[in-house]
């Protein structure tokens, strides 16, 4: 099958640091809108889900990925290539049970949070990336993957390493695979 | 001086697609913010400005750019590395001024609108405006005091994109800089 014709002539490659600035410039104003930190980190899941169900979109077009036939196949892509693509960086994956369907994706090195020392003055329970979460599902639920994504670990409060958890809700499906029209 | 290497897990370059949405994200919820196009406009020159004063230490950090002479070395920094290097894009310097104090900058495309469309009901909002405000501080921190605008929007039917550049005073040493 033939790849299918790119919707723009080129692709951009830019720097990461005017994104990483404007993502923190977008997590100030929804700290303004929203006085409780479970709110900010709902509204970042959702502005992020929205994303992703765009982003898949490109991503389908632009890399050879095609149907995968486990859900460890789909979480090396997201980290091999997704990540690698959209932030420069490949997380390692961890599996956590024997049926397969929990993953973590291990971010040595957090991009987004990079111009970030420490959390705001009494933001304690804010995800300050939790977009990132949005975005993996949003992204999985158009190729029909329901899934779990969350923050287990987080270097800004205090941890070693930054941890999302990945828990596929459904059973592995051949005929869901087909990509939505 | 060679440059840093990269680590093996990490790369300075990303796709722009999650940018484009992400700044998409941005632009909506200052809408909803804000009652009227203008606010918007000013928010996000502010926003812009704020992110503009810490990305020229980034930016003088990672090219090899030394201090420009006068503006129209200004005008090539900007618009052959610097646009380059976080947008991808190179623009055009067109219109100067007699005086050399005013240029434009002419974006044939503009990554920050991929996948936009312009409502009927934000026939005021200048949606990239967070562009100017990045340019205004960037510059305010290497001592120039410049005004940048949009005059031209292909969201608006334009043929390009334009940004007019306007120097208006070296700012004194003295002067420290600082967040609007």
């Amino acid at each position: 099958m033939s790849r299918p014709a790119h919707k723009r002539p080129e692709y951009h490659k830019i720097n990461k640091d005017l994104f990483v600035l404007t993502y923190g410039a977008l997590v100030a104003q929804l700290c303004k809108d929203y006085e409780k930190d479970e709110d900010v980190n709902k509204y970042l899941d959702k502005m992020g889900y929205n994303i992703g169900t765009r982003l898949v979109e490109d991503f389908l077009a632009r890399s050879c990925v095609r149907r995968c036939h486990s859900y460890s196949e789909i979480i090396n892509i997201i980290a091999q290539v997704a990540f690698k693509m959209y932030l420069g960086i490949t997380p390692s994956v961890t599996c956590h049970n024997s049926s397969r369907n929990e993953f973590s994706l291990i971010l040595h090195k957090n991009p987004l949070a990079e111009f970030v020392e420490e959390l705001p003055a009494g933001r304690s329970a804010l995800c300050y990336c939790n977009l990132l979460c949005g975005i993996i599902r949003g992204a999985l639920e158009m190729v029909h993957l329901a899934a779990n994504v969350t923050f287990l670990q987080d270097r800004l409060k205090g941890d070693s390493v930054t941890e999302i958890g990945i828990t596929f809700l459904k059973k592995l499906d051949e005929k869901k695979y087909r990509r939505k029209k | 001086m060679s440059r840093q290497a990269n680590r093996g897990t990490e790369s300075k370059k990303m796709s722009s697609e999650l940018f484009t949405l992400t700044y998409g994200a941005l632009v909506t919820q200052l809408c909803k913010d804000y009652e009227n196009d203008e606010d918007v406009n000013k928010q996000l020159d502010r926003m812009g400005y704020n992110i503009g004063v810490r990305l020229i230490e980034d930016f003088l950090a990672r090219s090899n750019v030394g201090r420009c002479h006068d503006f129209r070395e200004t005008a090539d920094v900007i618009a052959k590395v610097a646009f380059k290097m976080y947008l991808g894009i190179t623009p055009s310097i067109t219109n100067w001024s007699p005086a050399g104090d005013e240029f434009s900058l002419i974006l044939e495309n503009n990554p920050l609108v991929d996948f936009v469309e312009l409502p009927d009901n934000h026939s005021a909002l200048i949606y990239s405006n967070l562009l100017c405000g990045v340019l205004r501080g960037a510059l305010e921190m290497v001592q120039m005091a410049v005004e940048a605008k949009f005059v031209q929007d292909t969201l608006k039917g334009d043929g390009v994109t334009e940004i007019r550049m306007r120097f208006i005073r070296r700012i004194e040493d003295n002067l420290p800089a600082g967040e609007e």
